[in-house]
């Protein structure tokens, strides 16, 4: 043995350092199992595209409504409303619905709270007069919900509101002429009381016209046939016999 | 990625050498754990295989050669050697072993390892140049400017 390994032999890795050494490398081995760095790229792309996919799918299913409430009385507008109760986004179907949804916040709260805002509105509450009729139709997969809460409402009953439900079909005829789908279910009611009332008539018709008219209609018919009388209030019936 | 057989093993063939060369090279107990570990970790990740023993000694020689010049390089560390560490690190040396290890941890980093390397481990300058991935020459030249610095400072008795 030289001097130079006499030297240094008694340098030696210590049990300590080994173990320590070990333990660092196990560590190592575990993080990098978990997500090896040559992968972490693709990793990491992956999750991005899938976060954006969620982001974008989360956000257009969150967006997509499922149930429709129409309220009408000269104003004629549309709640859309999606899984969660909300109101998504609203549409008017003349002049007066227009200056309504551009003066009263109805998006993105739940529908009760956008129905009370409405009825509550300095502006909506003009056209809430006596000889005017406020008219909620529903359009729904399960419309007993929301017709149960319509008609619950203190504001609703205040201002005599009657509740109907309809259905998909009535609502896409409906906006194919440019109407909601609730003053269109009505001018149906009518038209079957009454078959020389068209489309354009209706469009300048307020519904409280539409509700006198048929009322009369209705009289003028209970002369031949007594068992005519309705319930507002839940006439569902109405709305699916004329949805189509 | 090395199996924990594969790391254990080479841990009780290699450390001990892995050890020397960063004492040699680094001579600062803490920074010569860092680099051990280091070492051993580019061990646990390296891909390729090897040919024998030798060849996975060499490669771990070549490897703390490099990371302790990295680990200067980058701290800048203190190249002088501070008595107390060497005392607390060899033991109870002979007069002689400690004044040989003292002059040869005072010489240039590139004449620690080729005197580490041809005295110690004993590989030959052609294995030194394989390592260290120099010529030949050049490692002959080393070895000799090594011994002929060793022999001023020592006298014609330290190998």
């Amino acid at each position: 043995m030289n001097l130079i390994q006499k030297s240094l032999e008694n340098i030696q890795a210590s049990e300590e350092l080994k173990q320590n050494t070990l333990q660092y490398l196990h560590e190592q081995q575990h993080r990098r199992c978990r997500v090896r760095p040559r992968f972490a790229p693709g990793y990491a792309m992956v999750m991005i595209c899938l976060i954006l996919f969620m982001g974008a799918g989360g956000y257009s299913w969150y967006r997509k409504p499922v149930s429709y409430i129409s309220v009408d009385v000269n104003p004629s507008i549309e709640l859309h409303i999606n899984r969660f109760g909300r109101v998504v986004s609203t549409e008017a179907y003349n002049d007066d619905g227009r200056d309504v949804i551009e003066n009263v916040s109805l998006k993105n709260v739940s529908y009760m709270k956008a129905i009370d805002r409405l009825l509550m509105d300095e502006n909506y509450s003009r056209y809430l007069k006596e000889d005017s009729r406020l008219v909620f139709t529903v359009v729904s997969d399960r419309p007993e919900e929301i017709v149960e809460e319509l008609t619950g409402n203190k504001l609703s009953k205040r201002y005599g509101a009657l509740v109907y439900t309809s259905d998909s079909s009535c609502m896409h005829e409906a906006h194919r002429h440019e109407m909601s789908f609730g003053k269109y279910r009505t001018y149906l009611e009518l038209l079957e009381y009454d078959d020389s009332v068209t489309i354009e008539d209706c469009h300048g018709m307020t519904m409280g016209e539409l509700r006198d008219r048929i009322e009369t209609c209705s009289h003028e018919g209970k002369t031949d046939d007594t068992d005519g009388e309705e319930d507002h209030h839940n006439s569902s019936s109405h709305g699916r016999h004329h949805g189509h | 990625m090395k199996s924990a057989e594969e790391i254990n093993c080479a841990m009780e063939l290699y450390a001990d050498m892995v050890r020397r060369i960063c004492f040699v090279q680094l001579k600062n107990r803490n920074d010569t754990e860092d680099v051990f570990q280091n070492v051993y970790l580019k061990y646990m990740l390296y891909e390729g295989t090897f040919e024998s023993r030798e060849h996975e000694k060499a490669w771990f020689a070549r490897v703390t050669i490099n990371a302790c010049t990295d680990w200067l390089r980058y701290f800048a560390r203190r190249k002088w050697v501070p008595l107390e560490v060497i005392g607390e690190e060899t033991g109870a040396l002979d007069d002689a072993s400690g004044e040989v290890l003292e002059t040869v941890l005072s010489l240039p980093e590139k004449y620690r390892n080729v005197i580490y390397l041809h005295y110690y481990e004993g590989y030959s300058a052609v294995e030194i140049a394989g390592i260290l991935g120099r010529k030949e020459n050049t490692i002959y030249t080393w070895l000799a400017r090594a011994k002929e610095l060793l022999r001023e400072r020592l006298g014609g008795e330290w190998a």
